[in-house]
């Protein structure tokens, strides 16, 4: 009779199924293969070549798990922390978002790493302050990247313009674009992460003191210093520096086409120039944006370098470290600056593309002051708070001051649970 | 009336009823030992472990978490009601509250009224059926392609505004998704664009299953147009419209797709609607105790108002 077969094949497959359910995830030990759990989605290609290289080099295979959505990235993440499914390998941020899931006692600690690294020359003392928490190294440098600006070089020849060196020269630069009928920025995409870029920019650059204390709740969003520079960036707007806000293209098919002559980005826009066929020197250049402030010091860096983790409880933890290690050598990031087209926190690397080199070795210029992005800086509820102010900023420039209220409620509240300046 | 009662018909209208006697079939057999027999636990006890497990389980969890607070890494720490006070205090759900009202109203309004019109007018049209098709393609699209495609067009100067500036019609520079609450309106009538296919279908399959004799019986008492559809069509459609209604009803409660598609709730939080707010709280500011208050707030005005609307709908239709 079917039905007691089917029953009994039934109930059998269910208990396999509730089995396997219960069961763990991972069966641990020693591991060949290691699994990249990453949010950069559109990497795949680079991630796979890296995968090659680091088989070659380490007997262990790397597959890229890639997420092209953040906040599913990070709910899957976390989620990992309290289950048997754990990654060997992902990406994350530094900053704030780091500390949070060092101080729940998940991340493996790197200390070893950095201090073989460092006295090898492989990684920087200035880079290390980023992955420290508590005295003690976590992760490595996936990526490192540096935040300026992006021209047309054949706009900037066809109206004779050199890259500004003073924010006056800038400004100078814009009003001429302007005045021939060309969009001098490019606005942020609507609902991208970056409606924040011209904040740090402008802040860091006008007093990098004071966008260091608002990112460690030791002063107000609505501090005299920072309005002024929403004022400024008002004013910017206002003057019809900015292409229309709203506008769903990416930056870089703008950019592409002419539409804008600059935008603000990190080096990692490299790689959406080179997949549209543009080339740096050529076709595009970049400069770092000069400070608005010209009687500050150094010049205002902004900078930010993606972590890539392992967890204390990997399914096997000895081959993530070992993944680790060589992350970061010179042969690894050699290969993984280039094939991205973008910087490597390893010095010894040279990258094939000599734009790229010469911008690297400005960034490690004594004249400069590296400032933290902001999408690491600010912890994640104010952060979340700022790009929707932000975002509505830029359709309603005189909403400035609702914005930073809007902002400093969600910081006032978050620093009352969390011990401001650590 | 019911359509047990029908007895004349046209071909067009005529309801199949369903073949042999479905008890004698439910007890005889294979279903019928499946309803019956010993083993009828066991056979729905995996159905009602999955809704267990996967329903009424995150709900509790849910809820507990609305007392918390909760960033998805340490332990939840009770907060009592801070996470509800909060509540009250925050423009920006008082914003997403109304957002939800306006998508309510309108995915009644728009789509289901016009999905009844189209389905009315064109019901006893020759080649009525080719009419419907092009109201009924949009709805082969997924709601995120529909977002994607659409937030193209609607962007400054996307393909609404040129086609305004081609034919030099005046608003070519409106920015139809850059302020609340007109984002949200641009956003309900491209929803509407989508399911007014639906809609009219299922009215369609209603009026195809009136019962001939009362419309004939009407006819002859000298009932046609507007008298004859508002006292004796529409009345009897009323099996089709709780469903439409009821499901146009929810649907416009728990809209998200289409929103986070198109702006992220944004631009600064003037097109939120409950469930971008909840999402947004949860997995992009992290806030889990928050955001899992505003799940609850939202489960409970849903609840209550599906609660509310079918007791009035099926009080209605018990037998009279």
């Amino acid at each position: 009779m079917v039905s007691t077969r089917l029953r009994v094949t039934a109930l059998t497959a269910g208990a396999v199924l509730l089995a396997a359910g219960c069961g763990s995830g991972d069966s641990g030990g020693s591991k060949s293969e290691l699994k990249l759990y990453n949010d950069k989605g559109a990497w795949k290609p680079y991630f796979e070549q890296m995968g090659a290289l680091g088989k070659q080099q380490t007997g262990l295979d790397m597959t890229p798990v890639g997420y092209t959505d953040e906040p599913t990235y990070t709910a899957f993440i976390k989620t990992s922390f309290r289950t048997n499914v754990k990654p060997d390998l992902f990406t994350w941020s530094t900053g704030g978002r780091l500390e949070e899931i060092v101080k729940q006692n998940q991340v493996a600690e790197t200390t070893k790493i950095w201090q073989d690294a460092i006295g090898s020359g492989d990684l920087t003392e200035d880079l290390k302050k980023y992955y420290t928490v508590g005295g003690k190294q976590y992760c490595v440098p996936l990526n490192t990247a540096y935040w300026g600006m992006f021209y047309n070089k054949k706009i900037f020849a066809k109206y004779d313009l050199k890259p500004p060196t003073t924010w006056a020269e800038l400004e100078k630069t814009a009003q001429t674009l302007k005045s021939k009928g060309q969009v001098p920025f490019n606005q942020t995409t609507p609902t991208s992460l970056f409606s924040f870029a011209w904040f740090e920019q402008l802040l860091a650059g006008t007093d990098p003191d004071l966008y260091e204390r608002l990112s460690k709740g030791q002063a107000s969003y609505t501090d005299p210093g920072v309005v002024q520079v929403m004022e400024r960036w008002k004013s910017m707007i206002d003057k019809g520096w900015f292409s229309k806000p709203g506008d769903k293209a990416d930056p870089a098919d703008h950019f592409k086409s002419g539409e804008a002559a600059m935008v603000i980005n990190g080096t990692w826009f490299n790689t959406s120039m080179t997949q549209r066929g543009l080339k740096q020197g050529k076709d595009y250049g970049f400069f770092f944006v000069p400070n608005t402030n010209p009687a500050l010091p150094k010049r205002s860096l902004v900078f930010e370098s993606g972590p890539l983790c392992s967890l204390r409880k990997a399914p096997d933890a000895a081959a993530s470290t070992k993944y680790l290690k060589w992350w970061i050598t010179p042969a690894a990031q050699e290969k993984w600056a280039n094939a991205r087209g973008d910087v490597s926190g390893n010095p010894k690397v040279k990258n094939a593309d000599p734009e790229l080199t010469k911008v690297t070795e400005q960034a490690a210029s004594d004249g400069n002051r590296l400032v933290l992005r902001y999408f690491e800086a600010a912890p994640s509820p104010v952060l979340t708070e700022a790009l929707s102010g932000f975002d509505k900023f830029l359709n309603k420039p005189e909403t400035y001051m609702d914005v930073l209220k809007s902002i400093q409620k969600v910081n006032e509240d978050y620093w009352k649970t969390h011990k401001a300046g650590s | 009336m019911t359509s047990h009662k029908a007895t004349a018909s046209r071909p067009k209208l005529t309801v199949v009823p369903p073949q042999g006697n479905g008890r004698r079939h439910a007890r005889g057999g294979r279903a019928g030992f499946a309803l019956h027999g010993r083993f009828r636990h066991v056979y729905i006890s995996p159905a009602v472990l999955f809704v267990a497990v996967l329903l009424y389980l995150p709900f509790l969890w849910t809820a507990y978490l609305s007392f918390t607070s909760y960033d998805g890494l340490a332990s939840p720490e009770f907060t009592g009601l801070d996470n509800y006070r909060r509540l009250l205090e925050d423009d920006a759900l008082l914003t997403s509250i109304r957002n939800t009202l306006l998508w309510v109203v309108g995915t009644v309004v728009l789509p289901v009224g016009l999905g009844l019109l189209v389905a009315v007018l064109s019901y006893d049209l020759k080649g009525g059926s080719w009419f419907r098709l092009p109201f009924l393609l949009p709805y082969a699209m997924s709601g995120a392609g529909l977002g994607v495609i659409w937030g193209f067009i609607l962007q400054p100067d996307g393909m609404a505004n040129q086609i305004l500036s081609l034919f030099g019609m005046p608003g070519a520079d409106t920015a139809f998704l850059q302020d609340g609450p007109g984002n949200t309106i641009a956003m309900i009538i491209v929803w509407a664009w989508q399911q007014l296919g639906v809609n009219m279908l299922l009215f369609v399959v209603g009026l195809q299953s009136i019962p001939r004799a009362p419309i004939e019986a009407a006819r002859i008492d000298g009932a046609s147009g507007w008298s004859m559809f508002r006292h004796v069509i529409w009345p009897l459609m009323r099996p089709i419209t709780t469903v439409v209604f009821g499901l146009a009803l929810v649907a416009g409660l728990k809209n998200f797709d289409i929103v986070w598609v198109m702006t992220q709730g944004g631009p600064g939080r003037s097109s939120e609607t409950l469930a971008v707010t909840m999402y947004r709280d949860v997995f992009v500011a992290n806030e889990y105790g928050y955001g899992s208050a505003v799940a609850v707030l939202l489960t409970t005005i849903t609840g209550l108002a599906s609660y509310v609307y079918l007791r009035r709908q099926v009080g209605r239709e018990e037998p009279r």
